[in-house]
């Protein structure tokens, strides 16, 4: 008799073993690609403006808040119209894949329960998704930019390193959160007040260069932070991102 | 797409899957309502709030190529949790399952479909759910269209479907994967009689001297008409194995009265 080809064993401490998870989940990647687009198909159907919602919604959004900065600043220019866009069109590629990871392992139900495929297949698509609803965008950023008669450069290229980052971070999110959830479903209903809370400690709705010097710390605790100061950096200035700064202080250097 | 070449050729009476003293435990939470309260209450006490359901317990079994095994069993009895182990959806609590061939399951129908999508979208979507690669379907998505009988509307999205057709293509899809052990568990009873006789006819068409089919299902005659041998789970052991005639005659004494001989003894 040959040796058998697949041995299901009890997991040690809870975990798969992990070199045979990944590979599978390599082997899978079709599959992942299929769903996730499936998933983005599935989201917009049926409503009257379909996929023009992935370039409304965030538009929507951000003339909300543009409206509430005017309101609480009393004027308004081109450069912080422009900041706000470009931030806020990021920061919600993360918490979309916040919301859609959390969500995913335990709304997958009769998916997980009927077939054997790597479960972290979940939330990455649904990181995968955010990230595809994220693209469009950023043709409509690359239209304000222009209305708004901000400079253009070649060093804007630097948002495609940035973008990388960032998609990185959400997929991070994600994952942890799909955990979190699995065993404490309650965690589902306080996403929404978490990702509240990281907006407004996020340099979204004004620049990190507004920041009091008595709240400096922020920078050392929201891992957004930084990513989001360079992103502006880059998107709306047009200047080079001031990574090291932020590497140096992370390391307490001068 | 019946075709009787494997990715693993096998002879009749190799093994197929082996399965040693395997234990499948289930935790459940014991409290009516698991409040953050009664959470933090017991938390603190050390007490842990939980029942354990014992869905498989300390079950030995091995299945051969060329075999049609059967497995009945009331319910709670066991039967999905063992078949969702053997496919790989869990894990093992303890002991171990051998596989001597790739796996296909068919635990339940139209898994990963999408019903905004066309049946065409969820051909391709089920068809990678189940493991099959984007070419294999391609090359057999006419005989799965041809199959659910479903050509005209295949290009329609899957919510205009009535449940018979959804089931239909379901079914169709799953069969296609065409594994060296194949896993049914009550998925034959879709669609119309006539639907029915044709998917029982297409599991017949699939028991070959290479493959080996484990069926689970209520339906007594059906499984007494396909399978060459029959096993019984009760609470997660193994009560008997057999021909199909005398097993499912034992079993449907057993459901008559409540109680068998071979339950009540310690078995």
């Amino acid at each position: 008799m040959s040796a058998p080809l697949e041995v299901f064993l009890p997991f040690k401490g809870g975990l798969p073993p992990l070199r045979k998870y990944l590979s599978q989940l390599y082997s899978r990647r079709q599959f992942m690609a299929a769903f996730a687009r499936s998933e983005l198909r599935r989201q917009n159907y049926g409503s009257a403006f379909g996929q023009v919602w992935l370039i409304l919604n965030p538009l929507l959004l951000s003339a909300v808040y543009f409206l509430l900065i005017v309101i609480i600043s009393g004027h308004a220019d081109k450069a912080r119209y422009g900041h706000l866009t470009a931030s806020l069109f990021i920061f919600y590629l993360v918490t979309d894949a916040i919301v859609a990871g959390a969500k995913s392992i335990t709304s997958g139900g009769r998916l997980v329960l009927n077939s054997a495929f790597p479960r972290l297949m979940l939330p990455m698509s649904a990181a995968v998704v955010s990230l595809f609803k994220f693209l469009p965008t950023l043709l409509v950023l690359v239209v304000f930019h222009a209305l708004l008669g901000l400079p253009f450069s070649w060093t804007m290229l630097w948002a495609i390193p940035l973008i990388a980052l960032f998609f990185l971070f959400a997929l991070g999110c994600a994952i942890f959160f799909a955990c979190v959830n699995v065993y404490f479903r309650d965690a589902q209903n306080l996403i929404p007040y978490l990702t509240r809370t990281l907006l407004y400690l996020s340099p979204v709705l004004y620049e990190a260069s507004a920041l009091k010097s008595n709240l400096q710390f922020l920078k050392n605790i929201n891992p957004m932070y930084p990513l989001l100061d360079m992103w502006s950096r880059v998107m709306v200035h047009a200047q080079l991102p001031n990574c090291t700064s932020y590497i140096k202080r992370c390391y307490g250097l001068p | 797409m019946l075709s009787a070449s494997n990715a693993h050729p096998q002879k009749k009476g190799d093994t197929a899957v082996s399965i040693h003293d395997l234990s499948v435990i289930y935790r459940t939470t014991l409290d009516k309502r698991p409040t953050l309260r009664n959470r933090l209450l017991h938390a603190s006490r050390g007490k842990k709030q939980t029942r354990v359901v014992h869905a498989v317990s300390n079950l030995s079994l091995d299945i051969p190529y060329g075999s049609v095994l059967g497995v009945v069993g009331a319910n709670g009895a066991g039967k999905s949790t063992l078949m969702r182990t053997i496919s790989g959806i869990l894990p093992p609590t303890s002991g171990r399952v051998e596989l001597f061939g790739n796996v296909g399951t068919l635990l339940a129908l139209g898994v990963g479909f999408n019903q905004e999508m066309t049946g065409r979208d969820n051909v391709i979507l089920g068809g990678l759910a189940a493991g099959l690669s984007k070419s294999e379907i391609e090359s057999k998505f006419d005989e799965i269209v041809e199959f659910a009988e479903l050509s005209e509307v295949i290009d329609a999205p899957m919510r205009t479907y009535s449940s018979g057709m959804f089931s239909r293509l379901a079914f169709a899809v799953a069969v296609s994967v065409e594994p060296d052990i194949l896993i049914i568990d009550e998925a034959l009873s879709t669609g119309d009689a006539k639907f029915k006789t044709k998917s029982l006819d297409r599991v017949k068409e699939l028991r070959s001297h290479n493959r080996a089919l484990i069926l689970v299902s209520h339906a007594l005659a059906t499984i007494e008409e396909v399978c060459n041998e029959v096993i019984w789970i009760h609470k997660g052991k193994l009560i008997s194995r057999g021909k199909p005639k005398s097993v499912i005659a034992d079993y449907k004494k057993f459901l008559e009265v409540g109680s068998s001989p071979m339950i009540d003894e310690d078995v």
